[in-house]
C-alpha cells in the first residue's frame, strides 16, 4: 500500500519548505498498512442521511466501503481493526461538491471552444483549495472549467487526497463545461450562436466523415498509421450515431470511433449522452439559450445547471426543462429599482425549492469553501433541516449519478465519513477528522493552517531561525 | 433551539432573572397612534437577550412612543411573539462609508471638520444597515486624511430623516488613520505635476510624520500665544482626553504605531478601528489600554483591510485578558460579513455567547457614549429591538424583523397578523 506519510528523504526535503510541510503534513496521519484494512468509527451520533440518525453508533468501513452502520450494541466489528471517533462526535456524510472551477492552475482558457483540453492537466493536488476541503468536510469534488468559456474542457471527479492526479481522481473524463453566460468579450447574441455553431459543426465534420469513409472506407485507418499510431479495439470498431439530438448521422458506423478528431470527440459523447453537461447560466435570459442548446443536440437528460442567484426568475423554464441546478453566490438576490432605489431580496432557493427543483449549493461563493456554512444559512433562510443537509449531500451526489456510492453513509457507499466535534451545522462546531474511502485523512489537532487561523498561533516559529 | 443557546450565556438561571417592569394585568394591545407609523408595541418572545447580563424567557418588551417602558416575564397577550430578540446592533466602525466626499482632502489633517454636514440622510444605506438588524451606527470620514476630522453616531432609521431625529451624537472622538490608506493613491512630485493626489502624504513614514507634526504643534500652541492653526482646539481635547483618538491601525505595525503614538503624545484614550493583527501585540495592547474595535472575522483570516490578518479567537483572547472591545461588520453587501454574523463567528473563535452579544450592542455603544439611550432592552432605552427566527447569531437563525426607535423597519410579523 502506497503511503503518504513523509519519511526518510522525503520528509527532509518538506522541511525545506514550511508550506510544504503545512500542505501535506496533517492531512496522512494513519495512511500506514494497517494489519486489518478496516476501519471502525464511534460517534454519540450518525447522520445517515437527512432521514435516518443513529444514536451511538457504529459504522464499519472495509475495502474503502461501509460495510456495516447500526447501533453500538447491535453491530459486530473487527477485533483487530483501527477504531476512531467516540461518543462525543457526530458523523455525517462527507460533502459532495456538485461542482467547482477552483484547485486549477487556472479556470479558463483564452480559446472559446475548447473541449479537447482536459482539467487533469490543470489540477494542482497541493493547491490549498483541496486542503480547505479537508477542512470543511468535502470529500468529492466534481472539478470543471469555469464559465469563461463557450465550451470548456474535460471535467474530472476527485477527492481532496493525494498528492498526484491519479491519487485524487475518482472518475477521470467526467463531464464538459458550457457557458450559456457570455464570455468574457462577447455579447449573449454571440455567445449563443456560438455554442449552436460547435454543434452545427460537429454535425458537418461527421458528415463529411462519414463521406469521406464511403469513398474509401481504408481512410481513416491509413490516416492514423500515417500519423504512426494504430486504431486498435474500440477505436478501430465505428457505431451508429445514437442520440436524443434534433439531428442525426446516417452511416457513422463506418467511420472507427478512433479516427474522430480530438476536438470533436468530447462533443459527440456529450450529445450521444455518455457524458454530463455542466451549463453555467449568469441570468435568467441564458437559461432558456443553456436547455434549448441542450435540448436541440440530445444532452438535456445529462444537463446540470449552475446557475448566478438572479436565475430563479427562469424557474419555471428549469422544471419544464426537469435538470437539475447547482445554485452558486449569495443565497439571497438582491435587486434594486432603477427608479426608487428600493431593494427586494428573494431568498432563491425558496423558489426552487416550492417548484420541486432538485438543487445542490456550492462553496462558490464568500464563505469560500465550506458547504456545511451554505447549509446552516440556508436553514436560517427557511429551508428545513433535511432539505439544507439533502442539497448538500445526496442532491450533488444525485446530480453527478453518483447516489450510489457518495451522497449517504449507508451501507454500500463509500467510506467518506466527516467527524464534527457537535452538531453538523451549529455555530460552534468543527470539522475534528474527515475519513475517506476508509482512510482517515484529517485530523484537525494536527492541521498547522487551523492553528493559525483558529488559535492564532504560529505553528512554524519553532522551524525558524533568526535573520 | 433557542433554550440550547440560552444554556451558554453566563447568567441564565431563572433565580437569578431581574424582571424589569411588571407584566400588564389586562390583555390590552398597545394602543395606535393617530398619524405616523406606530410607535408603541407589546412584543412576546421565548428568550429575550437584554444584553443587561440577563436571559429572560417567555418574556414581554412593552414599547410606547419609541421608548421600552417594560421588560418582564411572563404570558401576556401581545401584539406579536418571535423565538428571540436582541437589542438593535451596534456598529462601532465606520459600517457606513459615505464617499469621497466624507472627507475634506484640502489637508492630510482636518481635526476639527465634522462628518455631520456631509451626511445624506436620504440615501438608501440606511435601510440596508437596519435590515441586517443595525439600529445605531457610526459615521466617520473617509480614511483618506491622516487625521479625518469628527465622526458622528446615528440612527439608522425611526422618526423623520433629519439630524434631530436621527442623531445621537456628535463629538464622539476624532478620526484618525495608520497604514497605506491616506497615502493610497497620491503620487510623489516626479509623478504628475498638478492635482489633488499631489498632496502629502505618500507613505506610512509620511503619514506618522503628518500626525505627529499636527500634535508637536498643538503643544507648541499650547505654549506659544502667536502660534496656532486650524482644528488646534481639536487636537488639545484629545491631548486632555475630553474626546477619544479613533485611530484605524489593522496590520501589526500600524498597531504599533498607533500604541508609540499614544505614548509619545501621552493621548489617555485610544479606540483602535479596524484592529486585525492584535494577537502578536496582545501584551503591548492589555498594557496601553486602549480599547479595541476589531475588524471583521472573515472565513480565511484575510481581513482586507491593508492585508491584515485576523483569527478567529481573537476576540475569545481579548474577552480573556479583559480588553474592552467590539465587533465590526463588513460590507453590508455582503451577508456573510455582515454584523449580526460576526458574534457567531466570534463564538466560533471561543468567545462565550454573553460576550458575543455584548460586544455588537451594549459594548459599543458605551465606546460612542450613547449607552444612555441605546445598546440594551431596558426601560427608558430607544425600542430598538432586532428579531430572530431562533437562537440569535447561529448560523441556522436569521432576523425576521427590526425596530427602531418603535416603528417596524422590518416587519416580522409575515402578514399573519397585522
Amino acid at each position: 500500500m502506497f503511503s503518504l506519510e513523509p519519511t526518510g528523504r522525503l520528509k527532509a526535503a518538506f522541511l525545506g519548505t514550511a508550506l510544504a510541510t503545512a500542505a501535506i503534513g496533517p492531512f496522512t496521519s494513519t495512511a500506514l498498512a494497517q494489519a486489518n484494512d478496516a476501519l471502525v468509527i464511534e460517534a454519540g451520533r450518525i447522520v445517515i442521511d437527512s432521514e435516518t440518525e443513529i444514536e451511538d453508533g457504529v459504522l464499519v468501513i472495509e475495502g474503502g466501503r461501509i460495510a456495516k452502520v447500526g447501533k453500538r450494541s447491535e453491530v459486530e466489528v473487527p477485533w483487530d481493526a483501527q477504531v476512531l471517533g467516540g461518543p462525543e462526535f457526530t458523523a455525517f456524510p462527507g460533502f459532495v461538491e456538485a461542482y467547482s472551477a477552483r484547485g486549477m492552475d487556472r479556470a479558463n482558457e483564452s480559446i472559446d471552444v475548447a473541449p479537447f483540453l482536459d482539467v487533469q492537466d490543470s489540477i494542482d493536488p497541493i493547491n490549498v483549495y483541496f486542503q480547505d476541503c479537508l477542512r470543511w468536510g468535502i470529500t468529492s469534488i466534481n472539478v470543471q472549467q469555469g464559465a469563461d468559456c463557450v465550451i470548456g474542457g474535460r471535467g474530472r471527479l476527485v477527492k481532496p487526497v493525494g498528492i498526484t492526479i491519479d491519487q485524487m481522481t475518482v472518475r477521470p473524463h467526467f463531464g464538459l463545461v458550457l457557458s450559456a453566460d457570455p464570455k468574457r468579450g462577447k455579447s449573449r447574441a454571440t455567445q449563443a450562436q456560438a455554442l449552436r455553431e460547435s454543434f452545427s459543426e460537429l454535425h458537418r465534420y461527421l458528415e463529411d466523415l462519414v463521406g469521406s469513409a464511403r469513398e474509401d472506407a481504408d481512410l481513416a485507418r491509413r490516416e492514423a498509421k500515417a500519423q504512426g499510431r494504430e486504431l486498435e479495439g474500440e477505436d478501430a470498431e465505428g457505431r451508429a450515431f445514437k442520440s436524443a439530438a434534433t439531428w442525426s448521422v446516417d452511416g457513422l458506423e463506418l467511420v472507427p470511433r478512433g479516427a474522430i478528431d480530438e476536438k470533436q470527440a468530447p462533443l459527440l459523447d456529450l450529445v450521444e449522452g455518455r457524458t454530463p453537461a455542466f451549463i453555467h447560466c449568469g441570468g435568467p435570459h441564458d437559461v432558456h439559450i443553456a436547455i434549448d442548446v441542450a435540448r436541440e443536440n440530445g444532452f438535456l437528460e445529462r444537463t446540470t445547471l449552475v446557475l448566478q442567484p438572479a436565475c430563479w426568475k427562469a424557474a419555471d423554464v428549469i422544471v419544464e426543462a426537469g435538470v437539475d441546478v447547482v445554485h452558486t453566490g449569495s443565497l439571497i438576490h438582491r435587486e434594486t429599482d432603477p427608479v426608487t432605489g428600493d431593494e427586494t431580496e428573494t431568498f432563491v432557493l425558496d423558489v426552487y425549492r416550492d417548484k420541486g427543483i432538485s438543487f445542490s449549493l456550492s462553496s462558490q461563493n464568500s464563505s469560500t469553501t465550506s458547504l456545511w456554512y451554505q447549509a446552516a444559512r440556508a436553514i436560517g433562510h427557511g429551508l428545513t433541516r433535511a432539505q439544507a443537509i439533502d442539497s448538500v449531500t445526496i442532491a450533488p451526489a444525485r446530480a453527478l449519478g453518483l447516489e450510489a456510492h457518495v451522497g449517504s453513509l449507508q451501507t454500500g457507499r463509500l467510506g467518506n465519513v466527516v467527524l464534527f466535534s457537535g452538531d453538523p451545522l451549529a455555530t460552534t462546531t468543527w470539522v475534528e477528522h474527515v475519513i475517506v474511502e476508509g482512510e482517515h485523512v484529517y485530523d484537525r489537532s494536527k492541521d498547522p493552517r487551523n492553528r493559525i487561523l483558529i488559535e492564532g498561533e504560529d505553528p512554524f516559529d519553532n522551524l525558524r531561525t533568526d535573520g | 433551539m433557542a433554550l440550547g443557546f440560552l444554556s451558554t450565556f453566563a447568567a441564565t438561571s431563572a433565580a437569578t432573572l431581574v424582571l424589569v417592569g411588571n407584566a400588564p394585568t389586562t390583555g390590552a394591545l398597545s394602543t395606535q397612534q393617530d398619524d405616523g407609523p406606530r410607535t408603541s408595541w407589546t412584543v412576546t418572545a421565548d428568550a429575550i437577550y437584554t444584553a443587561t447580563g440577563t436571559v429572560i424567557e417567555n418574556g414581554f418588551v412593552r414599547v410606547s412612543d419609541g421608548e421600552i417602558t417594560a421588560v418582564g416575564r411572563g404570558k401576556i397577550k401581545g401584539d406579536f411573539h418571535v423565538a428571540a430578540i436582541t437589542p438593535g446592533l451596534v456598529e462601532a466602525s465606520s459600517g457606513v462609508t459615505i464617499g469621497p466626499e466624507s472627507v475634506e482632502q484640502d489637508s492630510e489633517s482636518t481635526p476639527h471638520i465634522s462628518v455631520e454636514e456631509g451626511l445624506d440622510l436620504f440615501s438608501t444605506r440606511w435601510a440596508r444597515e437596519l435590515s441586517g438588524g443595525v439600529t445605531t451606527t457610526m459615521v466617520s470620514p473617509l480614511d483618506r486624511n491622516v487625521l479625518g476630522g469628527l465622526p458622528v453616531v446615528l440612527k439608522t432609521g425611526g422618526g423623520e430623516p433629519t439630524m434631530d431625529d436621527r442623531v445621537l451624537r456628535t463629538g464622539v472622538g476624532v478620526r484618525a488613520c495608520m497604514g497605506s490608506e491616506p497615502s493610497s493613491g497620491n503620487s510623489p512630485v516626479f509623478g504628475r505635476a498638478f492635482g489633488i493626489f499631489n498632496r502629502r502624504p505618500t507613505t506610512r513614514m509620511g503619514v506618522e510624520w503628518v500626525f505627529r507634526r499636527t500634535f508637536y504643534d498643538a503643544l507648541r500652541a499650547r505654549k506659544d500665544a502667536d502660534f496656532t492653526f486650524e482644528g488646534v482646539e481639536t487636537v488639545y481635547q484629545v491631548l486632555d482626553g475630553e474626546l477619544p483618538l479613533i485611530v484605524r491601525a489593522s496590520p501589526r505595525l500600524d498597531i504599533i504605531t498607533a500604541l508609540g503614538l499614544k505614548q509619545e503624545f501621552s493621548i489617555p484614550n485610544v479606540v483602535i478601528d479596524g484592529a486585525a493583527e492584535v494577537l502578536p501585540e496582545e501584551e503591548a495592547i492589555v498594557a496601553s489600554g486602549v480599547s479595541l474595535i476589531l475588524a471583521p472575522l472573515t472565513f480565511d483570516g484575510n481581513t482586507g483591510a491593508d492585508r491584515a490578518y485576523m483569527a478567529w479567537n481573537t476576540p475569545a483572547r481579548m474577552a480573556e485578558r479583559g480588553v474592552t472591545f467590539a465587533l465590526s461588520g463588513g460590507s453590508s453587501r455582503n451577508d456573510d460579513l455582515g454584523l449580526a454574523l460576526q458574534p457567531g463567528h466570534a463564538m466560533r473563535g471561543g468567545l462565550a455567547a454573553d460576550a458575543a452579544l455584548a460586544a455588537v450592542t451594549i459594548v459599543p455603544a458605551r465606546m460612542l457614549g450613547v449607552d444612555d439611550r441605546v445598546g440594551s432592552i431596558e426601560q427608558g432605552k430607544h425600542a430598538d429591538l432586532v428579531f430572530w427566527s431562533g437562537a440569535p447569531f447561529q448560523y441556522t437563525s436569521s432576523i425576521t424583523g427590526v425596530m427602531v426607535s418603535g416603528e417596524l423597519a422590518v416587519d416580522p410579523r409575515h402578514g399573519e397578523e397585522l
